[in-house]
C-alpha cells in the first residue's frame, strides 16, 4: 500500500509539534492504520528529526571553511632551486616575479615567476615540461626565454625567465609619444616574434600588453614577448580568474580573450587565437583603447560577456581617432597628418 | 542605480531573462570575495557563508533600500551560486581522489576546507537535487539557510512564506535529508 509524500509529511509535522516522543508510537498507530510503509517512512522521518549533527544543527559550521594556511613568503635573500632572489619586481593575482641571480651553469640575473596558491603543481609543470622543448628551440630577439620551471618548497610552481626590464609596449608609446608610423613599426616586430613562436609549434594564448614589455638596446627599443609556455602552462586563460579583473593584474583580461577562449573550453585555440590577441593590440596601440570596454565586459556578466566577443561589432578605429580626446590625440604626430 | 538592483527590480517585473542574468553576477562576486579572503585571511580564521553572502550583498546592491522581495531574489540567487562552489570543488576533489583527471577547467580550484568532507557535500547536494524534486520550497529553505546562512525566519523571508511556515519546513526538509543521506551511507 502505497503513500503520498505529503501525508507522511504532515503527520511527521504533527507529531513533532503536537505529541510528545513517548507518545509517538501510539501516535502512529491511530494515523497511519494500516499502512505499514506509510508508518515506516514517519517513524524514519522522526529518528531522523532526533538525530543531531553538525551539518543541520549548526549550519554555518557545518559548511564553515576554514582558509588554506597561508604561503610561507618568499624574500629576498632565499634561494629558490638555484636561483637567489634578489628583489620583488611585480605582482599579479596569480603570480609574485622576483628578480633572481642565477649562479650555475653561468652567472646571470633571471626573473623568477613563483605562482600563488590554487594551482595543482604536478599538473602546470607536467604541461610546462611537454612543451620545453618547443620553448628551448626558440630563438629570436623578440621573445624572452623561459629557461626552467620546478616546484618550491611548499610546493608551488615557479618559471624562470629571461628578465626584461622595460614597461609594457602600450605604456612605452604613450610615454615616448610615438607616432601611428613608429607604433607600426614595433607592433610589426611583434608579430616576427610571433610568428617565429607559431614556427615551432608554440601558441602564447595570453597576448597582451602586458606581455608585450620594450626594452632599450643600444637606445633602440626592442619589443619582447614574455610568458610564453606559462600560459598554457597555468592554463589560467582558461578559467574564471580571467574575470577577476577588479583585483588588477591578473592574468588574461577578458578584452583581450578572443571568442573561442571565451568559450572556456580547450577546442580550437590556436595560432589564431594570438592572432586576435594581436589584433586587439594593435586596436590599442592606434586608439589608445580596447575594441571592447573592460569595464563592460567585466560588468556584463559572463553570458553576456562571451556574446559580445562573439557577435558584437567593435567600433571602427577611425571612428576612435576622430571622437578621441585630447589626451589621445596628443600621440599623433604632425607628420600623420 | 546598481546593475544588480536594476536587474532585482526587473526579475520582480516578471523579467524571466534577468534571473538568468543574476546569477553570474553574483556568482562572480562570491567567488572573487571567497578568493581574496583564502588568500590574505590568517590561519584559523573561518570564512563564513553568511558573511560572505552579506558583504557580496553590499557590493553588488549597496546602500539603497531595497523591498524583501527583491532582497530575497538576491539571497536565492547567492545561495545557488554558494552551492554551486562548494558542489564543485568536493566533485573535483572526489574526482581527483578516483584518479579522474578533468582538462575542461570550468571554475579555478578554489582550495576550500570545509568542517564536512567533500563525499558529504556531494552527498547532501544529491539529497538536496532529490529533495528539491520533491518539495520544491522545502529544498529552497534549506539552500538558503546551508549556502547563504540565512536564519530560518530570513529563509522564510526570501522565499515569501510565514516564520512558522518556515520553520515546518526546516525541521522537515531537515529530517528527510539526514534520512535521506543515510540511506545512501
Amino acid at each position: 500500500m502505497g503513500f503520498d509524500s505529503n501525508q507522511a509529511k504532515s503527520i511527521f509535522l504533527a507529531a513533532v509539534e503536537e505529541v510528545a516522543p513517548g507518545d509517538w508510537s501510539g501516535y502512529l498507530d491511530e494515523v497511519c492504520r494500516g499502512n505499514a510503509e506509510l508508518r515506516r517512512r514517519v517513524e524514519t522521518l522522526l529518528a531522523a528529526h532526533q538525530e543531531s549533527d553538525v551539518l543541520f544543527d549548526e549550519p554555518n559550521v557545518g559548511l564553515m571553511a576554514e582558509t588554506a594556511p597561508v604561503e610561507p613568503v618568499e624574500e629576498p635573500g632565499m634561494m629558490i632551486g638555484r636561483y637567489k632572489l634578489l628583489e620583488r619586481i611585480g605582482e599579479g593575482g596569480m603570480a609574485v616575479v622576483y628578480m633572481a641571480e642565477q649562479e650555475r651553469p653561468i652567472r646571470r640575473k633571471v626573473a623568477l615567476k613563483i605562482i600563488k596558491l590554487g594551482m595543482d603543481t604536478r599538473q602546470v609543470i607536467a604541461r610546462f615540461e611537454a612543451e620545453r622543448q618547443a620553448l628551448a628551440m626558440m630563438d629570436h630577439p623578440g621573445i624572452a626565454r623561459v629557461f626552467d620551471a620546478g616546484a618550491t618548497e611548499t610546493g608551488r610552481p615557479y618559471f624562470v625567465m629571461e628578465l626584461v626590464q622595460g614597461v609594457s609596449i602600450t605604456e612605452y608609446c604613450d610615454q615616448n609619444r610615438l607616432s601611428t608610423k613608429e607604433r607600426l613599426v614595433l607592433f610589426t616586430e611583434v608579430c616576427h616574434a610571433v610568428q617565429h613562436a607559431h614556427q615551432k609549434g608554440i601558441i602564447h594564448r595570453d597576448i597582451k600588453p602586458s606581455n608585450v614589455m620594450v626594452t632599450m638596446h643600444d637606445g633602440v627599443p626592442v619589443p619582447k614577448v614574455i610568458d610564453f609556455g606559462i600560459a598554457k602552462a597555468t592554463n589560467q586563460r582558461l578559467t574564471e580568474k580571467t574575470l577577476f579583473t577588479r583585483y588588477a593584474h591578473i592574468i588574461g583580461t577578458p578584452a583581450y580573450m578572443s571568442p573561442e577562449q571565451a568559450e572556456l573550453s580547450d577546442v580550437d585555440i590556436d595560432t589564431r587565437t594570438d592572432i586576435y590577441s594581436l589584433g586587439v593590440l594593435l586596436y590599442e596601440l592606434l586608439t589608445g583603447t580596447t575594441p571592447f570596454s573592460e569595464e563592460k565586459l567585466r560588468k556584463a556578466g559572463y553570458t553576456e560577456m562571451q556574446r559580445i566577443i562573439r557577435e558584437q561589432e567593435p567600433v571602427k578605429p577611425s571612428t576612435r581617432i576622430r571622437a578621441a580626446t585630447d589626451v589621445r590625440r596628443s600621440h599623433r604626430h604632425p607628420a600623420d597628418d | 542605480m546598481t546593475d544588480v538592483t536594476r536587474i532585482l527590480n526587473a526579475i520582480q517585473r516578471g523579467d524571466a531573462k534577468a534571473t538568468d542574468e543574476l546569477l553570474p553576477l553574483v556568482y562572480e562576486e562570491l567567488r572573487l570575495l571567497a578568493a581574496q579572503k583564502l588568500a590574505h585571511e590568517s590561519p584559523g580564521q573561518t570564512l563564513q557563508a553568511t558573511a560572505l553572502v552579506h558583504e557580496a550583498y553590499l557590493r553588488l546592491v549597496g546602500d539603497e533600500p531595497q523591498n524583501w522581495e527583491n532582497r530575497g531574489h538576491f539571497f536565492a540567487a547567492a545561495a545557488e551560486a554558494m552551492r554551486r562552489i562548494l558542489v564543485d570543488t568536493a566533485r573535483r576533489k572526489q574526482a581527483r581522489k578516483r584518479g579522474g583527471n578533468r582538462q575542461r577547467l570550468s571554475f579555478e580550484t578554489l582550495d576550500v576546507m570545509t568542517r564536512t568532507t567533500p563525499e558529504e557535500i556531494v552527498m547532501l547536494d544529491d539529497a538536496l537535487a532529490a529533495l528539491a524534486r520533491e518539495d520544491a520550497q522545502a529544498a529552497e529553505i534549506v539552500k538558503l539557510r546551508l549556502f547563504a546562512g540565512l536564519s530560518v525566519e530570513q529563509a522564510g523571508e526570501a522565499v515569501g512564506i510565514s516564520r512558522a511556515t518556515a520553520y515546518r519546513q526546516w525541521t522537515y526538509a531537515r529530517a528527510w535529508l539526514r534520512a535521506e543521506i543515510h540511506g545512501c551511507q
